[in-house]
């Protein structure tokens, strides 16, 4: 490895103080330059598709209710173990897996999308909302009634219909479509399959400099 | 006629000194927020416009906490002798030909001793506090008070060489007009040891070190709360306000400019007040904090032989000369 040092000021620098001068220079001319700050509630930040914010469970149009089969995937893959689900099977054969319990706690969530990379069905969702706060920690817990309105609500502020929402984390970037299961093969637009897949920063390169 | 003349005239430099410092906060705060790329105060009026009205008007309903600890009367006190002693020094500076309170033949000195007692102030307000971060800041307030006090006074003992006078206003009419006149080129080691004596003077970054926030909380205002609070804060940035005024009087030619102004005789002095407040907000801006060694070395290895050596230098020249 080449260390770079410095190169020894001379004794007209220390004189005259060039460095601090060099320095005042760069302050000076960043007292000109356009400020990077955003006044928040006025201007809002643009959302990107792939953006993680609020939890919700998608709710399926045909049953009206979530699309969860209790593979507990999601539970197991979770970083911060947030996820909690409790299911139960009936003994004849041939009947489907019922959930009693699916919790969230976003308090603990770290915002990762495994959960919803991982879901075999995209019954789970990390939507665009991101103003969720609360004074009080329960109505942070998210029981499966209150995912489910998120995804109400999450829906209800959309601008396109529910059927073209497609979140990017449901098809995972580089995976051929053979190694997907049967719901996540969404027909979604060229730049999203394969490695041209646009997940969170890869968004800056699809945009001219002065949005990203 | 005229006490009352006196008091109308003092009354009008409170107020205009007054807003000066509560705008002054807006500007540093505006222009230190613009040099880090950001906004500043942008919420209350047009552009923050009204920020400071704002503060003022919390730290004045703000609740008064004083330590069960403290020593009472002079954690009282302590704010009060700043401001007063800041405030008083506002008296002997001539604004323009004329427009000056107090035409004292000492005007200098005077100065000096005040902004001396001005720290006096601070080192009670850690003494008394009886907490150990303004302890510390109140002892390094101290320390750093004496040994710039020192180079401050030395370097301009320079100027009053070339004046021949210690009156404020006498020392801009030696001066002149013109602008080779000034003082800052035959003096200019005596400004380069006086703007740095300035600084420190002033407690402003890189010599902030009496209320370091980094590393003491917030030096000797860490037991003041409102007012009290505030106090410390005008006296701070109205002893900005002197030290700029001493620097363009004595090295700037003060009143002085390239022409008359007719309405409103001041107003070279202020802008080059202005002038020096935005080089003191932009130092800020710029440079970190001095360890407390490399300041104590500062002061006494290098700005007391430096001022030495120029009065020397410019005694010799004006025996050599006349």
């Amino acid at each position: 490895m080449q260390i770079q040092y410095k190169p020894r000021r001379s004794w007209l620098g220390t004189i005259f103080q060039t460095e601090i001068l060099q320095g005042m220079g760069l302050t000076l001319r960043r007292l000109f330059s356009r400020p990077i700050t955003r006044q928040y509630p006025d201007e809002r930040p643009q959302i990107r598709p792939g953006f993680r914010g609020q939890h919700a469970l998608v709710r399926d149009p045909a049953t009206g209710d979530c699309k969860c089969i209790g593979c507990m995937r999601c539970a197991m893959v979770c970083p911060s173990r947030c996820i909690r689900i409790r299911s139960h099977k009936d003994k004849e054969p041939g009947s489907r897996r019922v959930i009693d319990c699916y919790r969230i706690e976003a308090l603990r969530c770290v915002y990762c999308g495994y959960c919803e990379e991982v879901c075999p069905v995209n019954a789970i969702v990390l939507t665009e909302v991101y103003e969720y706060s609360r004074y009080e920690r329960p109505s942070l817990y998210f029981t499966r009634e209150q995912l489910l309105a998120n995804w109400d609500r999450f829906v209800a502020q959309m601008d396109k219909p529910v059927k073209e929402y497609v979140n990017p984390f449901w098809r995972p970037r580089g995976q051929a479509e053979r190694n997907l299961t049967g719901p996540k093969r969404l027909p979604v637009p060229p730049e999203w399959s394969g490695e041209q897949q646009v997940v969170g920063r890869k968004w800056r390169q699809h945009l001219p400099p002065e949005q990203s | 006629m005229d006490i009352l003349l006196m008091l109308v005239w003092i009354v009008i430099l409170f107020v205009v000194v007054m807003l000066h410092v509560a705008y002054a906060t807006y500007f540093e705060r505006k222009i230190i927020g613009h040099m880090q790329v950001r906004l500043g105060p942008m919420r209350i009026g047009w552009h923050g416009l009204l920020q400071p009205i704002a503060d003022g008007i919390k730290s004045f309903f703000k609740e008064d906490i004083i330590p069960e600890n403290a020593d009472r009367p002079t954690f009282l006190a302590a704010p009060i002798i700043c401001l007063v002693a800041m405030m008083t020094s506002l008296a002997v500076l001539p604004f323009a030909r004329g427009w000056v309170l107090a035409d004292i033949d000492i005007g200098l000195l005077f100065i000096f001793a005040m902004s001396s007692l001005a720290s006096y102030g601070v080192v009670l307000a850690g003494w008394s506090s009886n907490s150990k971060y303004s302890f510390l800041g109140g002892m390094r307030s101290m320390a750093q008070v004496i040994s710039y006090e020192i180079s401050m006074g030395l370097s301009l003992v320079g100027v009053m060489l070339m004046a021949g006078s210690l009156n404020l206003s006498a020392i801009v009419e030696a001066q002149g007009d013109r602008f080779l006149g000034m003082y800052l080129m035959p003096q200019c080691i005596g400004f380069f040891v006086f703007f740095i004596s300035m600084l420190a003077e002033t407690n402003r970054v890189p010599f902030d070190l009496p209320e370091a926030e980094t590393e003491l909380v917030s030096g000797y205002s860490t037991e003041y709360s409102g007012m009290r609070y505030a106090i410390f804060f005008m006296a701070e940035y109205i002893g900005m306000m002197v030290m700029a005024a001493i620097a363009t009087i004595c090295f700037l030619g003060g009143w002085n400019g390239p022409f008359a102004v007719p309405f409103f005789p001041p107003l070279w002095f202020v802008l080059k007040i202005y002038l020096f407040m935005f080089v003191f907000i932009w130092i800020r801006a710029t440079l970190p904090r001095y360890r407390y060694d490399q300041l104590m070395g500062l002061g006494w290895k290098v700005l007391i032989p430096l001022a030495l050596a120029n009065i020397v230098f410019t005694a010799c020249m004006k025996a050599i000369l006349t």
